[in-house]
């Protein structure tokens, strides 16, 4: 499993057109990959595929958000995913 | 017949309308629940993969469309709701529903929808909440295709019709445009819904977020006013007679005013105008070159700034305005910087038209302003760039402003940014203190812009907002027309140009005076563009000079606009 904390910087955070992006992005790796935000006064997690999760995440510009993969290109997947969020 | 009722909304995409009013009812599902033996679930589950099959079958279908239209801007919204139709916590879920609980594909599909319309209501951002709309779009249509009717659809409509409902999904817009819908009004949404979005892709005329529709039938005359953002019910005879008169049947000329995009403005007696396009949103500039606009004489920046969510980033500014430059191709473009406050509508609903708005939000937030101009500089390189600093009210205000275009250009050079370090730099005159000092602030910058709307407000103290005192706004009121004089006056040995580029350049009458007091470059919204053309080349500019010298001695308003009318509609 690898892990990794990102500040939002993407202009929109992550909405619609990001959050499409993201899914597409995400798709093409094995591993499973979820977002979370641990600021929230509850936990929050959301499955990278899912866009209808991924909204409901809240994630606007400026949040911190976790990325966790677990699968065989995790590493790769964790980088892809944190660059695309920083921006 | 009924009286005449305006009913106030916001502008989301430009243009007027007149039509009759066709409503769009959330269409009636039978909301039939039924359990399942155990041995119909399979059926039942392969019953809803075949409707989703079919939606995105129809999605696939409008996005290639979409794509051949090159309205590339919205078909990302039909990628949003394709994603939604492969998501797991969406669809997954129906079918373990439909499964586990042995109910029918519709109950389940409302149980998940339900639930995930209850996590979006609770969310705090405006622009998320509002993309509960999308999935309300696509449950419609897994419904519908579901009951395998055909989706509902107007017979060919024997008029021209104004679509009207609480909330009119994208898709239904996209899917109605071969009808006769020449524009539409919704009770609900803002500017920044998908479809406002569509409306201006499609160049629909559509005021958005206006409540008191939900009093209006189909079949109800309306006029759908894209220009101040309201919807007239039942218009007295002397309205529409107004509105056609100023548009002559905004459709038809629209499509001529195609065939003549390369007629030049000039006048009967070859005095060349600058015709510049305003707009409110980046997709209207391909449309405004199209129409062949040869400038964008005022981009007011602040509704894509604050499109989707509050903070903008440097790089994806630098990535939006080098799009728009690069679609104006060659087109000069005026950024004019956010105008927080602007009209009725402000960010925090309090009327801040005297208070911290324009340049003054900007002093106040200068992180925000210095992002914003770096961005503008930075996109520069792609094509004619000006920047234009609103609502001015001081040379102090003007050189605070100054300091800091310094100070952005110092941070450009030290981070080895290439721009263009000349964009010319402008001030809006828009307040009394402007107009009575702008001889004052010519020295410190290239060009001026006069923005009437809030110039009348301000100096005939009417807010247009407040029905009791709107009709007291007039442009042909000797206070104006002395003001706008004076300023033509002031300037004129400063050699500044100046544009006017309110509302007043957008009605052929009082466009009229503005010719006839010296300002000889307009510019005005898309939808106004024809009419203002052709306004341009059927007029002497001698003959308005003429005019101007007359009504600057008058002393009632309407007196003034009986003289303009006369001259202007002397044909």
């Amino acid at each position: 499993m690898t892990q990794k904390e990102v500040v939002i910087g993407h202009r929109l955070g992550i909405h619609a057109r990001a959050a499409a992006r993201l899914v597409q992005l995400s798709s093409q790796y094995q591993s499973t990959i979820v977002l979370f935000r641990s600021d929230a006064e509850k936990a929050l997690e959301a499955d990278a595929r899912s866009i209808l999760s991924i909204l409901l995440l809240s994630a606007g510009f400026g949040t911190t958000v976790g990325v966790r993969a677990d699968g065989v290109d995790e590493n790769q997947a964790v980088d892809t995913i944190c660059e695309y969020l920083t921006g | 017949m009924n009286k005449e009722h305006v009913i106030h909304g916001i502008v989301a995409s430009v243009g007027t309308a007149i039509g009759k009013a066709v409503r769009t009812f959330d269409p009636l599902f039978v909301s039939f629940n039924i359990k399942l033996r155990p041995d119909q679930v399979r059926k039942e589950v392969e019953r809803f993969r075949e409707s989703v099959e079919k939606s995105r079958e129809q999605l696939r279908r409008m996005q290639t469309e979409l794509k051949r239209k090159s309205s590339a801007e919205s078909s990302f919204l039909i990628d949003a709701h394709l994603l939604v139709l492969q998501d797991r916590l969406f669809v997954n879920r129906i079918i373990e529903k439909v499964e586990t609980e042995y109910i029918n594909s519709e109950w389940a599909i409302q149980q998940v929808s339900d639930d995930l319309f209850q996590a979006y209501d609770r969310l705090s951002d405006e622009y998320l909440r509002e993309r509960r709309g999308d999935l309300d779009d696509i449950v419609r249509r897994l419904l519908h295709n579901l009951q395998s009717k055909p989706l509902p659809s107007f017979k060919k409509l024997p008029y021209d019709a104004i679509l009207v409902g609480k909330l009119v999904p994208p898709s239904t817009l996209f899917e109605l445009r071969t009808q006769r819908i020449v524009g539409l009004a919704t009770e609900t949404g803002s500017p920044l819904s998908h479809t406002a979005i569509m409306a201006r892709s499609l160049e629909i005329p559509a005021v958005v977020g206006a409540a008191e529709l939900s009093e209006v039938a189909s079949g109800d005359l309306l006029i759908v006013d894209g220009e101040r953002g309201v919807v007239i019910r039942s218009p007295s005879e002397e309205t529409l007679a107004a509105y056609k008169n100023r548009d002559r049947d905004g459709k038809k000329t629209r499509k001529k005013a195609g065939a003549s995009v390369s007629a030049p403005s000039v006048t009967e007696d070859s005095v060349r105008i600058s015709l510049g396009a305003n707009i409110n949103f980046s997709e209207e500039v391909r449309s405004a070159i199209v129409h062949g606009c040869e400038s964008i004489g005022l981009y007011r920046t602040e509704f894509d700034f604050f499109r989707e969510g509050k903070q903008p980033d440097e790089e994806s500014l630098v990535a939006d305005y080098s799009l728009v430059l690069k679609a104006a191709k060659g087109a000069p473009v005026t950024f004019r910087t956010i105008d927080v406050g602007i009209d009725q509508k402000s960010w925090d609903g309090v009327n801040m038209n005297l208070g911290v708005r324009g340049l003054r939000f900007c002093l106040e937030n200068q992180e925000i302003f210095k992002k914003q101009l770096r961005s503008i500089y930075r996109a520069s390189v792609n094509g004619p760039t000006r920047i234009l600093l609103p609502f001015v009210s001081s040379v102090d205000d003007l050189d605070a402003a100054h300091a800091i275009l310094d100070e952005v250009r110092r941070e450009l050079n030290s981070r080895r940014q290439t721009y263009d370090a000349n964009v010319p730099v402008g001030v809006m005159i828009e307040t009394p203190a402007a107009a009575q000092t702008c001889d004052l602030m010519a020295s410190r910058v290239d060009f001026f812009c006069l923005g009437t709307n809030d110039l009348i407000q301000y100096y005939l103290v009417i807010d247009r907002s407040d029905q009791s005192v709107a009709h007291l706004y007039n442009p042909f009121h000797p206070a104006i027309l002395r003001c706008l004089h004076q300023v033509y006056t002031l300037l004129r040995p400063t050699g500044k140009p100046i544009t006017v580029c309110g509302e007043m350049a957008a009605d052929p009458p009082s466009a009229a005076v503005l010719l006839g007091l010296g300002f000889t470059s307009l510019s005005v919204s898309l939808a106004a563009y024809p009419r203002i053309k052709r306004m341009i080349r059927s007029v002497s500019m001698a003959q308005l000079k003429d005019l101007a010298s007359q009504i600057l001695k008058m002393t009632k308003p309407k007196e003034v606009e009986e003289k303009v009318r006369a001259t202007v509609y002397r044909t």
